[in-house]
């Protein structure tokens, strides 16, 4: 028999994952998958047996640092008998084949955002963890960042009312130079699938469903192999209006949130919250501060950085039984809105949501 | 050669700004005020005493005196009258914005002061705003490259009075609000505004009106562009509120934030946190150009025209925000 089959294979159970530290395998050592297991490797929660990549030097350089076993193979690592988690960080497009790699091995998993490239991925790629028994969460960070969650807990309290407007926006510099899959936006869906989709869910987890949307950027433009960059207007079911600002045109990574209700307003910036700023002299180059040691840095160092928060939280479900924070249907009603915004800004017209969650057919 | 004294007739203080206004004109020389006139007794009395000139009732009996020019800072649906009236009587006319609730109005205001040669300016201050300056020069230079979209704001506080009565003011925050940036994009592009969509609400103070704004437009140049025109900021927020465009450029990104040159002021008594300007630019500029153009017959760097194109996107955001459809602008 295949490894492939797996046939005879069952999901890690919590009294398990409760015994012991958790075993992750990381899919994708780039970014966000590096960011990750460096993360998990610092925790006593959790062990990282596996890490998989097609580039085997970046992942080797890793696990010169924090150890597991390397391969480009995700059967290999899945198939071993070490891994109770898959944790995908692969280009947004392979998110699918991660997913669908480890719920075949009845391996529980953890999906970078977007759950999915398109609609059709997301909700065949739930499908496929329930029927396979396994638990899917898609890291949806923001909701676990303690600003996001301080607003969060202000909204649920009536602080500022009756909420009529919102702003979002998440700036960073361009990433094609670093990775360029992002230039392929029928890979990663731009500026809109990697960085907007972090308002359009945490504007959904506070204000509920999108009732409508209008969109205009770069990701359709000749810009968007260099540039990208997308604003759109959302409305949601309960009147809310919302400005999602979303930008790989900057030279230093940002985000800000404001909240205006009948009672009051909430307003945060990265930004203007830094605890920490590195700016250096014209014509002096520094080292070894920040990760873009020659340029201006501004940071705000925390204790537990919101990307561990949100596996510690995972971990505790897993251990539980507890429903995770951001299932597969949840995320999928996500993307959804997200996509609606590409396709608002590639033809330039509004488009209307089903109660739902659907697009409404024009 | 003795500079002749520019005499001013301020018509109505109903718009605060007039305050500021008559704060300028005081301040430069060889400008007099002669006179306030106000219907409502009580606020010309007091602004009269306050700018040490004399108040009258009636816009007829000021504009019977010897002026040269005229501010009009009424309630805007009064725009036209005043306007139409200080024409007949020969004076210039420095019109606070919107310039008017209509189309039809803006336009025989424009017509009526042209059949009588008198100037009409439109009230922009931030066209005059020295951040607004610098970016025009900044979003032009070979540095920056391409200007590829923009996010623009303009939140305030809720005025109240009868700016929250569309009656008066011809609507609300998309009225109030879309105006100066609209203004400030075509000063600064020399491009029109083609198409825009809009959402409102007025959930904030749950009036008549509407208090909440957000316009997605097009500039004749390509360039896309949000507007947030809302009253957002609470009563107790610690400045009115503020203009920002947030330029993405090929080269780079540009932030103005015109009036954010202030410092932070924190009191034992309510409002108990204000920001405080150390330094606002626009009124002043804005006042003194109008004042040249009068004392030397000289054309007024804002028209009237540039008060209607202004107009014309305010009024098509208003009526997409119901339509919820794209609206395309047109010129009258
Ligand atoms: N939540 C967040 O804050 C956040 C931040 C950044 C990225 N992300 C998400 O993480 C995911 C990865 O983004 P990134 O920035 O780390 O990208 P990246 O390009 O830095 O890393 C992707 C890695 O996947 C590897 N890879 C590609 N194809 C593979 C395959 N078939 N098998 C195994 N490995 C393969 C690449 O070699 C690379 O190391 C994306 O979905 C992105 O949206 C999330």
């Amino acid at each position: 028999m295949s490894t492939n089959e797996a046939v005879d294979k069952r999901p890690a159970t919590a009294e398990e994952m409760a015994s012991r530290p958790v075993r992750f395998a990381v899919v994708g050592t780039g970014g966000m998958g590096g960011t990750h297991a460096r993360n998990l490797a610092g925790s006593s929660e959790a062990e990282v047996t596996w890490l998989v990549d097609i580039d085997t030097d970046r992942a080797n350089k890793l696990a010169a640092d924090i150890g597991g076993k390397v391969t480009p193979s995700m059967d290999e690592a899945f198939s071993s008998g070490e891994v109770d988690v898959a944790l995908i960080a692969l280009p947004t497009g392979l998110h699918r084949m991660g997913v669908e790699a480890a719920a075949k091995h009845k391996i529980h998993v953890f999906c970078e955002k977007p759950i999915a490239r398109t609609n059709e991925d997301a909700i065949a790629m739930t499908q496929i963890c329930k029927d396979a028994g396994v638990t899917l969460m898609v890291g949806h960070v923001v909701r676990f960042f303690s600003e996001y969650m301080r607003i969060k807990e202000q909204l649920e309290a009536g602080t500022l009312g009756d909420i009529a407007m919102v702003r979002g926006s998440r700036i960073n510099p361009p990433v094609m130079e670093r990775s360029p899959w992002f230039a392929d936006v029928a890979v990663s869906g731009g500026v809109v699938l990697d960085l907007m989709i972090h308002e359009i869910d945490t504007f959904r987890w506070m204000f509920g469903d999108v009732e409508r949307l209008f969109a205009h950027g770069l990701s359709f433009t000749d810009w968007h192999t260099k540039r990208d960059h997308a604003i759109a207007s959302l409305t949601f079911r309960d009147g809310t209006i919302a400005h999602c600002e979303a930008s790989w045109a900057h030279s230093a990574f940002r985000t800000s949130i404001e909240v205006a209700g009948s009672k009051g307003l909430a307003k945060h910036s990265s930004f203007d919250s830094s605890t920490l700023i590195f700016e250096p002299s014209t014509g002096v180059e520094y080292e070894g501060i920040g990760q873009q040691s020659k340029q201006f840095t501004y940071m705000r160092p925390t204790v537990t950085p919101p990307h561990l928060r949100e596996l510690l939280v995972f971990i505790d479900c897993l251990r539980t039984g507890k429903p995770v924070p951001v299932d597969g249907d949840e995320a999928t009603r996500t993307l959804i809105v997200a996509n609606a915004v590409l396709d608002s800004m590639r033809e330039n017209r509004v488009i209307e949501f089903n109660e739902d969650g659907s697009v409404k057919q024009a | 050669m003795t500079t002749k004294t520019v005499k001013v007739a301020m018509l109505s203080f109903a718009h605060q700004h007039a305050i500021g206004y008559a704060m300028v004109l005081n301040a430069l020389p060889d400008v007099e005020i002669t006179v306030i006139a106000d219907e409502d007794a009580d606020r010309g009395q007091h602004w009269a005493q306050t700018f040490n000139t004399q108040w009258v009732a009636s816009i007829d009996e000021a504009l019977a005196m010897d002026v040269d020019c005229v501010v009009v800072c009424s309630e805007n649906v009064h725009h036209k009258t005043m306007t139409i009236a200080a024409a007949k009587a020969g004076k210039h006319v420095l019109c606070e914005k919107p310039l008017a609730t209509t189309v039809d109005d803006a336009t025989s205001m424009i017509a009526a002061c042209e059949e009588a040669g008198v100037q009409l300016m439109t009230a922009f201050p931030v066209r005059f705003n020295a951040s607004i300056l610098a970016l025009k020069d900044a979003v032009h230079s070979e540095h920056f490259g391409e200007t590829l979209t923009i996010a623009a704001r303009n939140p305030g506080t809720n005025p109240g009075q009868w700016f929250v009565d569309p009656a008066l003011s011809g609507g609300g925050a998309v009225i109030d609000h879309t105006v100066h940036v609209v203004d400030v994009l075509r000063f600064i592009y020399g491009a029109e505004v083609t198409e825009v969509y809009a959402q409102s609400g007025n959930k904030l103070a749950g009036g008549v009106s509407d208090d909440t704004g957000l316009l997605m437009f097009k500039l004749s140049n390509g360039v896309p562009v949000s507007l947030d025109t809302s009253w957002t900021r609470p009563s107790n927020w610690p400045i009115w509120g503020g203009v920002t465009l947030d330029v993405i450029g090929e080269f780079g990104v540009l932030f103005a934030n015109a009036y954010n040159n202030n410092y932070d002021l924190a009191e034992t008594t309510t409002p108990s946190y204000t920001w405080q300007p150390v330094e606002h630019t626009g009124d002043p500029e804005m006042v003194s150009a109008f004042i040249d153009a009068v004392r030397n017959g000289t054309d007024v760097p804002v028209t009237g025209t540039d008060g209607l194109r202004a107009l014309e996107v305010a009024l098509a955001a208003m009526k997409s925000a119901e339509s919820n459809q794209l609206e395309p602008i047109t010129h009258a």
